[in-house]
This record gives structure tokens, C-alpha cells and sequence, in this order.
């Protein structure tokens, strides 16, 4: 082909547009296309959309899983991963007489930097359309959730989650109106979580706070769907507990500092700050900022920022005594049997210790595993079922099993406080 | 006895008043003194953006990651030199040093990229190095995820451990700590220095006239592309001197944090009239202002849009800018 | 790559290429030269084929599964979300392509269009107007709102309009945010439901792709016969004209401003319209984060990637870019996760971890080997 013409006379090669390159090879393809397109008229709308083939044996099994695997939140979406590969290679890929193919997806994409909708829409149909995909482990977000579960649920693919806290996904009349009845079109449950929603977590938090004796509290949220929703919760609790509430502000993830917003707290003189958010959405700043503003009151944050990142990135010396951490489960230290192991396996495989979603990333892997054991055949809606009929299922976490909404009814949070740069168990909050 | 109970009583509330107003002062001068500092962080930013800019006028939306990479720089280099933990002599001489390599670093690195990136687009339609710049700023971004990981890291505060956090200004209940005096101390005079230097050595003379009309800078036997690649050196060194005072100042990084970063930095470098070396860093005081009040009275979460509210009315009473002048565009 | 190569080297000192008189005649004569090299007459040309061929792509029965069962894509819904965010840059180009003007902020009426769709639709709000009425309204009404952004800023020049777009995209985000009340926040809208279409069940919709897909291919074959006219019409020409030279555009008695401002509401009302569709199709309103600074870089480098102010630069440039971000990178990660050469589980094989490097070298490679774009339009020249 050529590429290039000199141009009117003039000593310059211009390269030829590609189009015009290309005109050729266009007019062959068109005579083969309106062929095509007359036979196909006639035949008429007949293709058939949903039967994908197999493309893996009748054993094989395909678990996906989808989370932001780029941008922001990748520290802790790698260390559920890690739960999820350490619970398959401790079961060598295999569920009773089936072989488990595990694919990492990603929810975010590199122009965004976060998790899109139109990302996870994807995953989620791709999921619905192989016949091999029986489990689908996610989301990360809890927006992201709402996106996928009514596609899952029209499937009756079971979605598994490891991270999403939002009580609307599950409990009716705990979130928006209409919730969750929208995400389940076919009216089934098919979305389990293994991780505690916020609707325990923000009032248990307020309730240690009370134990603590803090009297006036100052709230801020990251504005994003999980710190938003435990802080109006923890705030909700903390009015039953007249425990008074000075001010409720959401910061944005993206600003540098806060000086100026803690210089205003301090005005306030409160006991307590509590934090809703993530290490990802400025944790540690808020913590470093209350101390160059000469703040000495508590801080106290929820299961999103337990994990060694949180304290790294706050600087211990800034969170030592004065940090409260509630978190859903026992801390990893505090485990025992299976938990234990976890940890001890974690730690010997990927060194150091897991972070405070891996167990759940684990759980998450050993709950599918077992339901395809349990199941014992290759079918979507056999799977879903023995997943929800699983009775005291003896996890990383506890002893623990699916309610009727899809939660699970570990109702154990424990509460740490930092300590040396370590999270140092404290209390065992809200137990029966 | 009636009286004089109420005598002190009233003596005490008025007291208390006077005692509420002063505070409210005290309040809104120490937001002030946030915004100002934080400012001349955003403007030394800025200065970077703007020189590049009226120069071959071109954002360089890759700025902002290069201040980035400044800042990881920094941070291996600090745990290279051993300054955590370590005494005050050492730590000065550890800051200066940082001081001078990420700078240069920042500034070799930024002459790299025109070199190799920008410079074959010269001739080419204005928007072409824009999207180049974007491409860059992507680029930067994935060096930064594998140089310190994806989670946001502390930068150990050195200025603290070692000076204290005690408040230089005595008693007094506003804030000034030794790191917000080393944030003044460092900008102002790089800006200052810069100024002269642009308005008064040989090569300050050459960028101007460049700026202003390249082809007649050309015929003045002024070698533009040599003070093209200078004026880039000049504002990588800028972003890699700010992200050292940055690091120390805000102590956290993260590969993210060019993005927000820049974004402040653009708009400052345009709020103060693009291509204005006292533009920009007017600009960077405002928005640094604009941030620290509002988020002192009005809220966090609403600081953001205030700033560009701000940002859009100055732009329709001024249209080119604080100090930009009202002269038509080349065309 | 002769051109590229010399073009530096003559006015590397130069931004404005105008300023030099030699230099302007080759470039005019190019222009001539390139102008109509395909017969018009002919029914084999490009803008018949590749519609032809989006047309026919799910009727081929097997087609979209054998891809599927390849790639592990479901192309066909991959497809209308790139129809989508075509209509977003066609949107886009008019101002940035036709009006030379700098936009920054097309993500705030992509969202706004959005946003009105899903208060219009959601349960949880009194209206549910249904999707076409909707989705009229959410165009209109992004229009509306580009109007309002444009008057009073469209004496702004260059960069300083640039900034402004920036500015408002980021009021429209924060207050997406923060206005919870009316739109849930960061918890977004949910659920949109379906068009309504006589003979096709709600279920439809949702099961059978190609609904949508042929919906949206609609809408873009519209727009696409629509901006084809109107490049050529008397507005079309008064854009081009204002951006080339708004003085002179002005002595021969355009009102430049009224034509810049209907650049900016027809681009406003596309922004609106692809919102729209985008919230249906996705049965939510995803949440203000959608609507970013990023989702309005990632347009503009479409459309300058392709060719700014060509209307099959722009599709191409979403192709490219969107393509890679939703199609290419998934099916790579598969691959490279599924061949296993990641066995040590190094940080340095994950695909994620190098996402952002070959977007962002993607996007400096071809400015560097095609500078005007990749189909840049026949009169594009340095705005």
C-alpha cells in the first residue's frame, strides 16, 4: 500500500489519510457485507442471545471475582485477593470432584481510577453469560453492588461479598425506601455478604464511646457510601445515648489537609472525634491533622481503616492510645482454630500480617468452596441453595450462618485501640 | 449588697464578650495563617505551571505528577540518609541535600520529557501537547504506584522531632509552629529569587522575549529552544523543591496526590492570569485562603466548589485573570 | 511520517504557525488536495460500511457468543456503551472541534443529564415520567444549563474558558455530592427502569442486549446524519469560521457570540442526551464520582486523538481510548492471568499494575506519530 504522496508539485510527502488507504479493502468487504445483510433480513431477528457454550470441561468450575483493582482502593482490594488465592491453593483448586478456576476481575478502569459502573456492569454480565462462572465474589463498593446485583439476580448467580457495608443491600428498611427489594428483580435472595453491615458497627461504636465516658463527640465522614452511612448511624446512636453531638461534617477524599477544620473542632472542645471513612479517604491526615491543630481528644474510626496501612500512613506516634478502632469479627490476633491458622498461613505466604479484609476475602473463598462441595454438582441455583442452607458454618471469622436477607449472623465486633504502632485488642463489643 | 453582687456579674459577662470577640480574631487569623501557608505551597506549584505555560503555552497537566515523583523521591532518599530518629545537625544537612537532588531531579526529569515528549509536537496543533501531557501525567502515575505502593504513605515529620511543636509565637493561642515557618521561609524567597531572575538575568531576558513572540526571539539570535528546555528545568526544580517542603509540611504522600494537587495549581496559575510569575502565586494565596476560611465557616465538604465559584466569578468580572492583562490574543 | 518530521524542524521556535507566510501555502495546498478523495457517489464509502456492519453485528447468529466465548467480553453490550460515549464526544466536538473552544467540564452535563433522567424515573420519586420523556427533558435541560454556563462566560478567551468548564464540572460534582437530599449522595440513583417500547417486555431489556444496543445505535446514526448536515450548514460553517478567525468571522456579520453559544448548547444537550442513555442503560445514576475531571479529560483526549472537529476521528478516538479502558485491558488481564507466567505472584506481571502505563503511552504515542490526529478533519488546522 501506499503510504505517502508528494503533494501539488510541492517538495513535501504527505501521508495519505488512513481512510483512503484503506478504500480498497473497504469496497471488497462491502460487496461480502450487503450479501450478508440481504440474507440476514430475510432470515430475520433469529440469533440467539443467551445459551453461551461451555468452554471449560463439565468439572471445572470458574469463581470471578470483582473489585477496583486499579486507582484508589487497590492497597485493600490486593489483600482480599491474597485472602481469596491463599483459600484456593490451600485447597489445591479443588471443591469436592470439581476443579476451580479463579478469575481477579477489575471494576475500575485506568482513565477513572476508581471503580465504574459501566466496568462493573460488565463483569457482572460476563459472569451471567459464561455457564462455567458459579460464584461471583464482590464488590468492593457498596455503590458498585447496587449496579451488579440486580443483573446477578436475574441470573440467579450468587454473589458473594467480602467488603460491601451498606445495610440497604440486605436489610429491608435500613436504607433508602424500596430497598432491597430493587435488587432482587426475581424476588430470590442470591447476594450474601460474610462481612458485618454498618447498621451494627456505628451504634456498637457509640456505645464503647459511652463506656469511655466521652460526653460531646465530634463526627466526620468521607462522604462516600460506607463512611457516610456509619457516621449517620453512629450519630443517630450517640442522640439515643445523649451523647452530644457537636457538629457532623463530611470532608473531601481529595483535599491535602484538614488544619483548618480541625482549628474550628478545637474550638468545640469535644471528647471524642469519630471518623467515618477509610484509609483511602484521608484516615491517616484527619488523625496527623487533629494533632498539628493541638487537638488531644480521642479518635475513633470504623473497620475501614483497621489495617497497618491506616496507622502507617497516620504516623504511629500521632494515633498511640488515643485511636479506637471497632471492627466486625475478633481481630486477627485474637482468633482462634481456623482464624487462627488463617493468619499463621497468611503471614507465612505473603509476610506480614493480613489486613482487615483479607479474612474476609478468605471467608468469602471458603464459603464458595464449600457450597460446591456441599452442592455437588455444577448448577447456579443447587450452589445458591446449599450456600444459603450452610448451618453453623466454621469459618476464619467463627461459627456463623446465613439469615434469611443473605447476612451473615456474626454479630461479634471487637474494639482495639493503637498502641506502639500495633492495633492492641481491647473489648469484645456487643455480644449476646 | 444587690449592687454590688451585680457589679463583677456584669463586669464578668462583659468581659466574657470581649473575651468571645478576641477569640473569633484569633479563630479567623489562624485560618488565615493556614491559607496563607498552604497557599504559598499551592503557588510554588503554580509557578511551575505558569512559566511552562507562557512560555510555549501549554497546561501541563503533568506538572502535578511530577511534584508527585519529587515527593517519593524525597521519601527513599530520607530513609536512604537515615534522618528518622536522627539529630538536629543531621537532619539540617539531610533536608538541604533533599533539597537540592529532588529539585534537580525533578528538573532533569522535566527537561526529559520536553525533550522526548513535547518538543517533536512544536509545529503541531496546540491541543496535540495537551493530550501528550495527560499521557504523561498517566504515565508518572503508574511509576509512582510501583515506587511506593498503592496505599498513601507518611512522610516522618522532621521538622517537629527535632525542633518540637511548640509554638514560636510564645503564648499567644494562634498556631505557628517551626513548620509553617520553614514553609514561609523556603517559598517566599524562591519566589522572590525567581522574580529577579526572570526580570533581570540574560536568560530571564530570552524567556520573556520568547514568550512574547518566539519568531522574533529567533531572528534575535536567542537560541529558543535552549530557553525552552531552560524554563522547564526551572519549573521542575520548582515542583521538586515544593513537594520536599510539601512532604514535611503535609507528611503524607501518595501516587494519587499529583492530580488534586495540579488541579489546585492550574487553577491558580489561570486565577492570577496565566503566564504571570506574581499571577500565579497571588493565585495560589487566594485559593490556599479561600480553602482554609472555607473550610473554617462554611464546611469542608462545600470548600471545593467555593474555590471554583470563586474561581468563576473573579473569570467573569476579570476575564483575563487577577493580573492578567486585557490585551487581545495572538492570532 | 515525512511531514511530521520536517514540520518541527522549520518552526520549532513557533507556536502559531500562521505567522509565518511561507508556511501557510503548502498547508492550503494540502487541503485542497485531500478534499473529496473517495467518490461521494459511491455506496461503498466508510459511513455506509461500518454502519452497516454495527447493524448487522448481533443479527449474524453466534456472533456475539463466539467473540464471548473467545474474549470473555460480551462485545455486543461493550458496543452500545462505546455508542454512548460517541455520542458524548460528537457532543464534545462541536466545541472543542468546530468552535475552538476549550471545554473541560462535558462530564458536569454528562451527569446532569444523568441525574435528571434518574429523578424523572426512580421509584422513590413521584414523577416516573418513563424513559423518553426523561430523556427529552434531561436534554433539554442540560441544554438549558449550557446556555447558562456559556452567557456570561463566553467573552472568556482560551484557557481562561478552559478553566471556567473545569471549574463548573467540579460545582456540578461537589454538588451532586453534597446535595444528598435530592440525589442520594455518593449512593446514586437506582434502579432506572427500561424504555418502554410497544412489543418489548420489560424483561427484554434486561436479558437481551441488543435492545439497547440497536436503541443507542439509533440514537447515534441520528446524531451522526444530524451533525453531518449541520458541519455543512449555514451554523456549521459560522463555527468553523468563528474558530478560524473570530474577527474576521465577525466583519462578515456572524454574531460570533450567538454562535458560540449554540456550540455550547447543542454540545450541553449530547452531553445530556448520552447521560441519559448512560443511567438507563446501567439502571443507575453510579454515583457523582462518574462525572469527574477524569471522565472530561478522557473525552477530550478522544476527540483530539482522532482528530478534532472530524466526526470519524471522533468515533475513532472513542473506540481507541474507551475500547482500551472496557474491552482490550479485561481481556488482556484474562489472558495474562489465565497463562500463569505469574506464578511468584510478582507486582511487576499483574496487568492492573500497568494499566495506567500503556494507557498513558498510548495517548503520547499517537500524539507523537500523528500530530493532527488520527482522521483529522480536511479544513483542521492549528485552532
Amino acid at each position: 500500500m501506499r503510504l505517502k504522496r508528494v503533494c501539488n508539485g510541492f517538495r513535501e510527502e504527505v501521508p495519505i489519510p488512513l481512510a483512503e488507504v484503506c478504500m480498497p479493502l473497504f469496497r471488497r468487504v462491502a460487496v461480502v457485507l450487503w450479501a450478508v445483510a440481504a440474507t440476514l433480513t430475510i432470515t430475520g431477528f433469529s440469533g440467539c442471545n443467551s445459551a453461551t457454550t461451555s468452554t471449560a470441561g463439565p468439572k471445572v468450575i470458574k469463581i470471578v471475582s470483582s473489585l477496583p483493582r486499579t486507582g484508589s482502593a487497590k492497597a485493600q482490594t490486593d489483600t482480599i485477593v491474597n485472602g481469596i488465592k491463599l483459600a484456593f491453593d490451600e485447597a489445591s483448586h479443588k471443591a469436592g470432584e470439581f476443579t476451580i478456576e479463579y478469575s481477579d476481575l477489575d471494576d475500575a478502569t485506568a482513565a477513572a481510577g476508581q471503580w465504574t459502573a459501566e466496568a462493573e456492569t460488565a463483569n457482572a454480565q460476563r459472569a451471567v453469560k459464561d455457564p462455567d462462572v458459579m460464584i461471583y465474589i464482590g464488590t468492593y463498593n457498596s455503590g458498585a453492588a447496587k449496579i451488579s446485583m440486580p443483573i446477578l439476580n436475574q441470573a440467579g448467580l450468587m454473589m458473594l461479598s467480602p467488603a460491601n457495608t451498606w445495610p440497604g443491600l440486605t436489610k429491608p428498611g435500613k436504607g433508602d425506601p424500596g430497598e432491597p427489594e430493587i435488587y432482587r428483580p426475581t424476588g430470590k435472595v442470591t447476594y450474601l455478604r460474610v462481612v458485618p453491615a454498618d447498621d451494627l458497627q456505628g451504634p456498637l461504636g457509640a456505645k464503647w464511646a459511652q463506656e469511655m465516658g466521652v460526653k460531646k463527640v465530634f463526627i466526620l465522614d468521607d462522604n462516600e457510601v460506607y463512611g457516610r452511612g456509619i457516621a449517620q448511624l453512629f450519630e443517630e446512636a450517640c442522640e439515643d445515648l445523649k451523647i452530644e453531638v457537636l457538629g457532623h461534617e463530611s470532608i473531601d477524599a481529595k483535599a491535602q489537609e484538614f488544619k483548618s477544620l480541625m482549628t474550628r473542632i478545637k474550638g468545640l472542645k469535644p471528647d471524642m472525634i469519630y471518623f467515618g471513612g477509610t484509609t483511602q479517604s484521608k484516615g491517616g491526615q484527619v488523625a496527623k491533622d487533629m494533632v498539628s491543630a493541638g487537638l488531644e481528644c480521642k479518635l475513633m474510626v470504623p473497620d475501614g481503616c483497621r489495617e497497618d496501612a491506616f496507622i502507617q500512613s497516620a504516623g504511629a506516634e500521632n494515633l498511640n492510645d488515643r485511636c479506637f478502632v471497632t471492627f466486625g469479627g475478633l481481630p486477627p490476633e485474637e482468633l482462634t482454630g481456623s482464624g487462627k491458622e488463617f493468619v499463621e498461613r497468611y503471614t507465612k505466604k505473603y509476610g506480614g500480617q493480613p489486613e482487615a479484609y483479607a479474612i474476609y476475602g478468605y471467608e468469602c473463598a471458603k464459603v464458595a468452596l464449600a457450597a460446591i462441595a456441599k452442592a455437588g454438582k455444577k448448577d447456579r441455583a443447587a450452589i445458591l441453595e446449599a450456600a444459603i442452607s450452610m448451618k453453623d458454618f466454621k469459618g476464619a471469622l467463627g461459627e456463623w450462618t446465613f439469615d434469611a436477607n443473605g447476612d451473615s449472623t456474626l454479630t461479634t465486633l471487637s474494639g482495639s485501640v493503637v498502641k506502639d504502632g500495633k492495633f492492641e485488642f481491647v473489648k469484645v463489643l456487643g455480644e449476646k | 449588697m444587690a449592687s454590688s453582687n451585680s457589679l463583677p456579674l456584669f463586669s464578668n459577662r462583659k468581659s466574657k464578650f470581649e473575651n468571645r470577640k478576641s477569640k473569633m480574631w484569633e479563630t479567623f487569623l489562624q485560618h488565615c495563617l493556614i491559607g496563607l501557608t498552604n497557599g504559598s505551597l499551592f503557588a510554588l506549584i503554580a509557578l511551575g505551571y505558569t512559566m511552562v505555560y507562557g512560555i510555549i503555552e501549554l497546561v501541563n497537566f503533568a506538572h502535578g505528577d511530577l511534584f508527585m515523583l519529587g515527593c517519593f523521591l524525597a521519601f527513599t532518599l530520607l530513609a536512604w540518609l537515615g534522618l528518622q530518629g536522627a539529630g538536629p545537625v543531621w537532619t539540617l544537612v539531610g533536608i538541604g541535600l533533599i533539597l537540592i537532588i529532588v529539585p534537580i531531579f525533578c528538573g532533569s526529569l522535566n527537561v526529559a520529557v520536553d525533550r522526548i515528549v513535547y518538543r517533536p509536537l512544536r509545529g503541531a496543533p496546540k491541543l496535540a501537547p495537551l493530550v501528550s501531557a495527560i499521557g504523561v501525567s498517566f504515565v508518572m502515575m503508574n511509576v509512582g504506584l510501583f515506587w511506593g505502593g498503592a496505599a498513601d504513605l507518611n512522610f516522618p515529620d522532621l521538622i517537629s522531632q527535632n525542633l518540637s511543636n511548640h509554638n514560636l509565637l510564645g503564648n499567644s493561642p494562634i498556631q505557628f509552629t517551626p513548620k509553617d515557618l520553614m514553609v514561609i521561609a523556603t517559598t517566599v524567597p524562591i519566589m522572590i529569587v525567581l522574580t529577579l531572575f526572570v526580570q533581570f538575568t540574560k536568560l530571564g531576558k530570552a524567556m520573556r522575549a520568547t514568550a512574547q513572540n518566539p519568531v522574533a526571539a529567533q531572528l534575535m539570535g536567542i537560541n529558543v529552544d535552549r530557553v525552552i528546555g531552560a524554563t522547564f528545568a526551572i519549573g521542575g526544580g520548582l515542583a521538586g523543591a515544593a513537594s520536599v517542603i510539601y512532604a514535611l509540611y503535609i507528611n503524607t504522600i501518595s501516587f494519587q496526590m499529583g492530580f488534586q494537587n495540579g488541579l489546585y495549581a492550574f487553577t491558580a496559575a489561570v486565577l492570577g492570569g496565566i503566564g504571570k510569575i506574581p499571577g500565579a502565586v497571588l493565585g495560589g494565596l487566594v485559593i490556599g485562603l479561600v480553602r482554609a476560611l472555607g473550610s473554617g465557616y462554611i464546611g469542608e465538604k462545600w470548600t471545593s466548589p467555593l474555590i471554583f465559584m470563586i474561581l468563576i466569578v473573579i473569570l467573569v468580572f476579570r476575564p483575563t485573570g487577577l493580573l492578567g492583562a486585557q490585551t487581545r490574543e495572538k492570532v | 511520517m515525512a511531514k511530521d518530521e520536517k514540520q518541527p524542524k522549520k518552526s520549532s521556535a513557533n507556536s502559531d504557525l500562521r505567522l509565518q507566510g511561507a508556511a501557510l501555502l503548502p498547508d492550503y495546498a494540502q487541503q485542497v488536495s485531500k478534499r473529496s478523495p473517495i467518490s461521494p457517489n459511491s455506496v461503498f464509502r466508510a459511513e455506509i460500511i461500518l454502519p452497516l456492519l454495527f447493524l448487522l453485528y448481533p443479527l449474524i447468529p453466534g456472533l456475539d457468543n463466539w467473540l464471548f466465548s473467545r474474549t470473555n467480553t460480551s462485545m455486543g453490550s461493550q458496543l452500545t456503551l462505546i455508542f454512548i460515549f460517541s455520542i458524548l464526544a460528537i457532543g464534545l466536538n462541536v466545541v472543542v472541534g468546530y468552535s475552538g473552544l476549550l471545554h473541560l467540564g462535558i462530564a458536569a452535563f454528562f451527569g446532569i443529564g444523568a441525574y435528571i433522567t434518574g429523578i424523572l424515573t426512580v421509584p422513590s420519586y413521584p414523577f416516573q415520567f418513563g424513559f423518553w420523556i426523561a430523556l427529552a427533558i434531561a436534554t433539554f435541560g442540560a441544554g438549558l444549563l449550557g446556555v447558562i454556563l456559556a452567557a456570561p462566560t463566553l467573552r472568556l478567551r482560551g484557557d481562561y474558558l478552559a478553566l471556567v468548564t473545569l471549574g463548573f464540572g467540579e460545582v456540578v460534582r461537589f454538588s451532586i455530592r453534597n446535595l444528598e437530599e435530592i440525589t442520594a449522595g455518593t449512593r446514586g440513583l437506582n434502579p432506572l427502569p427500561s424504555p418502554v417500547l410497544p412489543f418489548v417486555s420489560e424483561a427484554s431489556w434486561k436479558i437481551d442486549y441488543r435492545w439497547f444496543y440497536y436503541l443507542t445505535l439509533a440514537m447515534l446514526l441520528a446524531i451522526l446524519w444530524l451533525m453531518r448536515n449541520l458541519e455543512r450548514s449555514r451554523l456549521g460553517r459560522a463555527w468553523i469560521a468563528v474558530r478560524e478567525d473570530e474577527l474576521a468571522a465577525t466583519c462578515m456579520g456572524i454574531n460570533a457570540a450567538r454562535v458560540k453559544l449554540s456550540a455550547f448548547a447543542l454540545s450541553a444537550a449530547l452531553a445530556g442526551l448520552a447521560g441519559g442513555l448512560y443511567a438507563t442503560k446501567l439502571t443507575s445514576t453510579a454515583g457523582p464520582d462518574a462525572f469527574d475531571f477524569n471522565r472530561s479529560m478522557i473525552m477530550l483526549c478522544c476527540i483530539i486523538l482522532g482528530g478534532l472537529g472530524s466526526l470519524r476521528g471522533t468515533l475513532l478516538g472513542v473506540l481507541i481510548l474507551i475500547g482500551f479502558d472496557n474491552v482490550l485491558a479485561p481481556i488482556l488481564d484474562g489472558v495474562i492471568q489465565q497463562s500463569g507466567i505469574n506464578a511468584s505472584n510478582s507486582r511487576f506481571l499483574v496487568f492492573s499494575n500497568w494499566r495506567m502505563f500503556i494507557f498513558g503511552m498510548t495517548l503520547i504515542l499517537i500524539m507523537r506519530y500523528r500530530p493532527m490526529g488520527l482522521l483529522p478533519a480536511r479544513m483542521a488546522k492549528a485552532a
